[in-house]
């Protein structure tokens, strides 16, 4: 399971990347935006993408909605974490096709819950 | 001028002006009666000159909008500083914690030197308190900037340019960093999101 983290703050992603290991998800990469994210996405290899939504350039929800229209990439689990906490931004990011939302700051155990309820959704549709 | 002391002055130039038409003065007579329409007049000169002052003063006070707005560059670089200097503080205290996680891993393996791997956890989290000590540094910055920028808002009240209320962001959806509590909207919790996700059928 090969991971993408995409975050602004480098912070926030060495954080995001700890606590994937501390998961069993040693098999991370990085990325600050979602342009950069977008690329290397394109070159394959990944199977599921961590992003923040409010960063400079490509936004998450820009690059969730990317993902969902490239034929390649539109099965891939986006889970986004981040501090856009508005019932209109989650309506929204859901439309968008997210499989999950993760508002922060978060704990281990949310991020554990919502990685858990995302595979077991995958699993069962597949 | 106190009020008696004004009369006798008027009384004075009125006898002086009846003694002059009495002598057929009319240099003295027209004197006296310029220092008694000076008098009538003064209030209005007095008026006249302190309006003319606060213009003065208001029009002096706008540089000084100026010099306050100036320092606004100024409080950018420092929060640009903050930004830098929180950044770093964070990476310092995550290279003391994965230090600290290899050196439980040792202390789990057999025959680890349990005194010298403790006495190394040791500084480590010592270490990492002090990491926490740029919370007195950037607070004390942003407190700062926080004067500055209540400097501005006063100034520019002050001439009469009191910002209207703070433009709300025309798309709910647009990204607008953490809600801060008291500021803006209340934000949804963790739960909320969840509740809407799964009433949205996720």
């Amino acid at each position: 399971m090969r991971i993408l983290v995409v975050d602004d703050f480098s912070t926030m992603r060495r954080i995001v990347k700890n606590l994937l290991a501390d998961l069993g998800f040693t098999n991370t990469a990085e990325a600050e935006d979602g342009g950069a994210a977008f690329t290397m996405l394109k070159q394959g290899g990944f199977d599921f993408v961590v992003t923040d939504w409010n960063m400079p350039g490509v936004t998450g929800i820009e690059l969730l909605r990317m993902i969902r229209a490239d034929d390649k990439l539109k099965a891939l689990p986006v889970l986004m974490v981040t501090a856009e906490a508005k019932r209109e931004q989650i309506i929204e990011a859901a439309q968008a096709g997210v499989n999950g939302y993760i508002i922060k700051p978060f704990t281990a155990a949310t991020l554990k819950e919502k990685l858990d309820k995302i595979f077991e959704r995958l699993g069962s549709a597949a | 001028m106190s009020d008696p002391a004004r009369n006798a002055e008027i009384a004075s130039h009125l006898r002086a002006a009846l003694a002059a038409i009495g002598h057929a003065d009319d240099a003295t007579l027209k004197a006296e009666l310029r220092a008694i329409v000076q008098w009538q007049e003064a209030p209005l000169l007095a008026g006249l000159a302190k309006l003319s002052q606060q213009l003065g003063e208001a029009l002096g006070e706008l540089p000084v909008v100026d010099a306050a707005v100036g320092e606004l560059p100024d409080a950018c670089a420092r929060l640009d500083h903050v930004v830098a200097m929180t950044e770093q503080a964070t990476h310092r205290t995550l290279d003391l914690v994965e230090a600290s996680q290899a050196l439980m891993e040792q202390l789990a393996a057999p025959g680890a030197d349990r005194e010298a791997l403790l006495r190394d956890l040791r500084g480590h989290l010592s270490e990492m308190a002090l990491a926490q000590s740029y919370q007195d540094l950037s607070g004390q910055i942003i407190r700062k900037v926080a004067g500055i920028v209540r400097g501005v808002h006063d100034q520019l009240a002050a001439i009469g340019l009191p910002p209207g209320a703070a433009p709300r962001a025309a798309d709910p959806r647009a990204a607008s960093g953490p809600a801060v509590a008291g500021v803006d909207r209340p934000a949804a919790s963790q739960q909320d999101a969840d509740d809407l996700l799964s009433h949205l059928g996720l």
